[in-house]
């Protein structure tokens, strides 16, 4: 029943819920069309087939309470809806951060051509 | 706790769709506007502004999907769909739905009917705190070949001193059936007596007044005193509280009503039903009962324990085992050889004498539920093979348009499942019912209650059964239509199911098995119908016909022994000028029903060896006419006469078995034996009466004895009338006569012999048995014609084509009526056979529960048989003889 595509829907929801909550605490409030945008010019490519992937991220996370939305005036007086940090998505990502680290830091061990090894 | 909130919220979401939606749209629409003016800025024009921004986003109804999965629940979307959708198909096929749900209603409801009886009888513990501590305590002396005695009142005694640091010893005497008198109304009343700790140690509470308390009632002489059980206080007192206090008359004695047991309690015998409870002080007060008090040879009690705290089965078995042994040897006569089984108290009912034979019993009637269960499956499974063929076609349509294939099996799963729970909750209903009708219906003399094990074991089986037939009946049609391939189907020109010859097979299969499994049933119910016609018709050795039977005790009078014997002297004659009567006599003991007495003899002539016991035999005390009126034979010698007196030498009749047993060799007239000991006095048998059943129906034959009442004094006895009119109709007559005679009524209980004899000892469990065994077969072949019928139908129409073919080429009705029956017929004969096989295997439980045919009965079998083969080859002929009748031009523009 194609667990290998939800198995990668994961790994890519996981990375950009991550990259969702650390544009946020960056930028501060911010509608989805300029997340997106912003996502797409820290990460090359990776958005660049479909914006519309980031909806249901961005739905997840107000759903476990670490983003907060509502709507608001963009700076050319559109009408958008607007998302912001609360405390428990700032925990969630310094938590979140940390593991990347330490997951990076063993992952970049490891994949370190013939340290102390051979 | 994050993952909970989520889920929260897309519950919640589930609710709002339609608020959510437009927000999202609004959000969408003000992402594209944003984009496009980017876009715009960038330099593009309006057109490619839109249209890149429309990419980039991947589209607006692609997006709304993903975020609407995330926003609800998809899962239950899905199943809240495939129920709407369900529930549709159902209505629409009202016909199809209502025959299954009734099928598999006749299915749950028999098994669920069943397993309470099952569960109420074996599976739930009493209903007291603490009931895992309750163990029976089942008394054997080492040869006994009955499985279990009771304790006599001074052994019981004794392990109730002796195992007090363990456990708690606590019993109950034998029932009595006695006359009840208040308010100047008489009954007769199922009435327990108990020990002083009885209700103590069961740890009951009284729903009104005081049960009996602990020190109370184990020494004679003390006040009588009565509980009432809680349904009988409902029943004959319309749960008037100012019961308590009330004198009333029990077996002519004056009692006190004390209380009322609770409502839950109900007797510590799953199957009967105390009307009352009396210390053992009541039950036995009188000069008849010291035996009862002191004799180690009168066995009445049956007794519990409640174990302490921590004290497992095991150790109290072996605490048990040091005190049989201590005892064994205090009383080499009579405890010899004596052991206490300490068991679980579900293991030993109803009463530890039955060795196992209800769980035998229950074990086959839930065979004979599951076997009512898999044909109506099968039934089920044919209907929904059928309606599966019929939407091969849909399916089909509905893979090629891109349904995966486990959502259709899921959805036509989805369809049976909501049919099984609509047939289940229909069924519990109805074994729900029937449970009621069975517990609140009284059958009998004694209180049987049948149903009341409804708990949610009873739901936890039958949401079992549901579930199961759901997936047996529904998972092989739900794969067949989900394999449909659009092209085949689509090309078949709309016919479905075409040439499905191993499908045939399988139908084919599925027929042979329904009569395979009705014909087990009925084989079953045959040999248990047999069974009871054998009983009914069996020679008991007396004529049961129109006989009245009047137990008396007017020891409540205080009569001397002189005016005992004159108030009898005197009844006889009266009730003997009564009309309609024809002969009328007196007895100590009524055959397969109570008050038997057993007598150690000792043969003259024929000393009993030192440390042996002398060989015990039942006997009945009779007065001259009672071999008359009981249409007793005497073969041999003579009966007795008036002349047999206090004043003339002892006499004896004794029966064939007893005759052959202790005199082999000759004739036992003139021969002595005596009731007291190696020294006489001697009684001379002058008589050799027929054998018949004493104790129990399927007994077989035993020694008994008659003495004569004027050599034998008995205050308490049994009036038999024989008369020419219906015997009840003697009983209002026949009191009258009584109260003429003694102003204190001593009548104990009023019975026909017939009612007598229907009774838990006599006809009662062949009955139960029959019947619920006939209902089940029946049952049986009802699913199994329907069966049959539908396949042998439907495997007409499906062959309509082939047969209009067949006819056009010249094929004669009677030959496309032979193409169709004989199909029908091997298939008949092949699921008799396998039929015959398991039904010969089935039956094998059955030879301790048969009497008078054996389990493999060739009578039942091949009469059964032969029935069950027409009915089906009837059920095959109706619609093969409807095809026969088809056009064949009709036949072949079908479809």
């Amino acid at each position: 029943m194609g667990d290998k595509a939800n198995d990668k829907k994961d790994v890519w929801q996981g990375t950009l819920a991550l990259m969702v909550l650390k544009t946020l605490q960056a930028m501060g409030p911010l509608h989805g069309y300029g997340i997106a945008r912003r996502i797409e010019q820290t990460s090359g490519d990776l958005l660049a087939v479909n914006y519309g992937t980031l909806y249901p991220a961005l739905l997840k996370l107000e759903q476990e309470g670490y983003i907060r939305s509502e709507w608001g005036f963009s700076d050319n007086n559109r009408k958008a809806k607007y998302y912001k940090l609360t405390r428990a998505g700032r925990k969630q990502l310094n938590k979140e951060e940390r593991e990347w680290e330490e997951t990076t830091a063993i992952l970049a061990r490891f994949l370190a051509p013939g340290e102390g090894r051979s | 706790m994050r993952r909970l909130r989520a889920w929260l919220f897309r519950l919640a979401g589930q609710l709002h769709k339609g608020a959510a939606d437009r927000e999202l749209t609004a959000e969408l629409e003000s992402h594209l506007k944003l984009h496009i003016e980017d876009n715009l800025r960038a330099g593009m024009n309006a057109e490619q502004a839109r249209r890149q921004a429309l990419i980039k986003l991947g589209g607006i109804e692609q997006t709304k999907e993903s975020y609407r999965d995330r926003k609800g629940l998809p899962m239950l979307e899905t199943l809240l769909q495939d129920l709407r959708f369900a529930a549709r198909m159902l209505r629409k096929n009202l016909g199809v739905t209502a025959i299954v749900v009734v099928t598999l209603a006749l299915g749950v409801g028999a098994n669920t009917a069943i397993f309470g009886l099952v569960n109420g009888l074996l599976l739930q513990r009493l209903p007291v705190p603490a009931a895992e501590e309750i163990a029976a305590l089942v008394i054997k002396s080492g040869d006994s070949s009955l499985g279990a005695l009771g304790f006599s009142y001074p052994q019981f005694v004794e392990f109730r001193e002796q195992t007090a640091p363990i456990c708690e010893v606590f019993g109950s005497a034998t029932a009595w059936r006695l006359n009840f008198t208040a308010e100047r109304h008489s009954d007769t009343l199922t009435i327990g007596g108990v020990s002083s700790n009885y209700f103590s140690a069961l740890g009951v509470k009284p729903a009104l007044g005081r049960l009996v308390l602990p020190g109370e009632g184990e020494h004679p002489g003390e006040p009588a005193i009565l509980v009432l059980s809680y349904s009988f206080w409902q029943r004959r007192f319309g749960g008037d509280p100012r019961v308590i206090g009330k004198q009333v008359r029990v077996g002519g004695k004056p009692a006190t009503i004390v209380g009322v047991m609770e409502k839950e309690f109900r007797g510590q015998f799953t199957v009967f039903e105390m009307d009352a409870y009396a210390p053992l002080s009541t039950a036995f007060d009188d000069s008849r009962a010291s035996n009862f008090w002191n004799s180690r040879d009168i066995h009445m009690m049956l007794v519990l324990g409640r174990l302490k705290p921590g004290v497992t089965l095991a150790q109290a078995q072996s605490r048990f085992d040091v005190i049989s042994r201590r005892l064994a040897a205090q009383y080499p006569v009579t405890d010899k050889d004596l052991s206490v089984r300490v068991m679980d108290e579900r293991l030993s009912r109803p009463i530890p004498y039955a060795n196992n034979a209800f769980i035998v019993f229950s074990g086959l009637f839930l065979i004979l539920g599951a076997l009512v269960l898999l044909l109506a499956c099968t039934n089920i499974l044919n209907i929904l093979m059928a309606r599966a063929s019929v939407r091969q076609r849909e399916m089909a349509i509905r893979a090629a348009l891109g349904g995966a294939r486990y959502r259709l099996i899921r959805q036509m799963l989805t369809e049976t499942m909501l049919t099984a729970l609509l047939g289940g909750i229909a069924g519990v209903t109805l074994g729900a019912g029937l449970n009621h009708l069975a517990s609140s219906t009284h059958l009998l003399d004694i209180p049987v209650r049948l149903g009341f094990g409804f708990d949610w074991r009873v739901f936890a089986y039958a949401l079992a059964v549901v579930v199961f037939t759901a997936i047996a009946a529904g998972l092989s049609p739900a794969l067949r239509a989900s394999r449909a391939d659009v092209n085949t189907v689509l090309h078949q020109g709309g016919r479905p199911d075409a040439g499905g010859k191993a499908r045939h097979k399988v139908r084919g299969d599925l027929m042979g098995a329904q009569v395979a499994g009705s014909l087990m049933l009925l084989i079953v119910a045959g040999l248990f119908v047999r069974s009871l016609r054998a009983v009914e018709h069996m020679d008991i050795g007396f004529d049961p016909n129109q006989l009245l039977n009047v137990r008396l005790d007017p020891s409540v009078s205080n009569f001397s022994e002189t005016q005992t014997k004159e108030f009898y002297r005197s009844l006889e004659t009266r009730v003997r000028a009564l009309p309609g009567v024809e002969s009328v006599s007196l007895a100590s003991a009524v055959p397969v029903a109570y008050m038997l007495g057993k007598q150690s003899i000792y043969i003259e002539g024929r000393p009993v060896p030192p440390g042996q016991k002398a060989p015990e035999v039942l006997f009945n005390s009779v007065d001259a006419p009672y071999f008359e009126t009981l249409r007793i034979r005497i073969l041999l010698g003579r009966a007795f006469t008036d002349a047999d007196s206090e004043s003339s030498p002892r006499v004896a009749i004794v029966n064939e078995t007893m005759a052959k047993h202790f005199w082999p060799n000759g004739s036992p007239i003139g021969k002595r034996f005596s009731l007291t000991g190696d020294a006489g006095p001697f009684a001379e048998v002058v008589g050799v009466a027929r054998d018949g059943k004493y104790r129990v129906l399927a007994e077989d034959p035993q020694p008994y004895f008659y003495v004569p009442l004027t050599q034998d004094f008995a205050a308490q006895r049994t009036l038999q009338i024989r008369s020419a009119m219906p015997p009840d109709s003697l009983a209002p007559v026949v009191q009258h006569e009584i109260q003429a005679l003694d102003a204190n009524d001593p009548i104990e209980e009023i019975q026909t012999m017939k009612e007598s004899l229907g009774g838990t000892l006599g006809y009662f469990i062949y009955r139960l048995g029959a019947s619920l065994a006939a209902a089940m077969g029946l049952l049986g072949l009802l699913l199994a014609v329907v069966g049959v019928y539908g396949v042998v139908s439907y495997a007409a129409t499906q062959r309509t084509q082939e047969l209009g073919i067949r006819m056009a080429l010249g094929a004669s009705p009677r030959q496309i009526l032979f193409l169709l029956l004989r199909q029908g017929a091997q298939l008949v004969a092949a699921g008799l056979l396998f039929g015959l096989a398991g039904a010969w295997l089935l039956t094998r439980v059955m030879s301790h529960m048969l009497v008078g045919v054996s389990p493999s009965d060739p009578v039942t079998y091949v009469s059964v048989a032969a029935l069950l083969s027409s009915i089906t080859l009837l059920a095959c002929w109706i619609p093969a003889r409807r095809a026969r009748r088809v056009d064949p031009m009709v036949a072949l523009r079908y479809e």
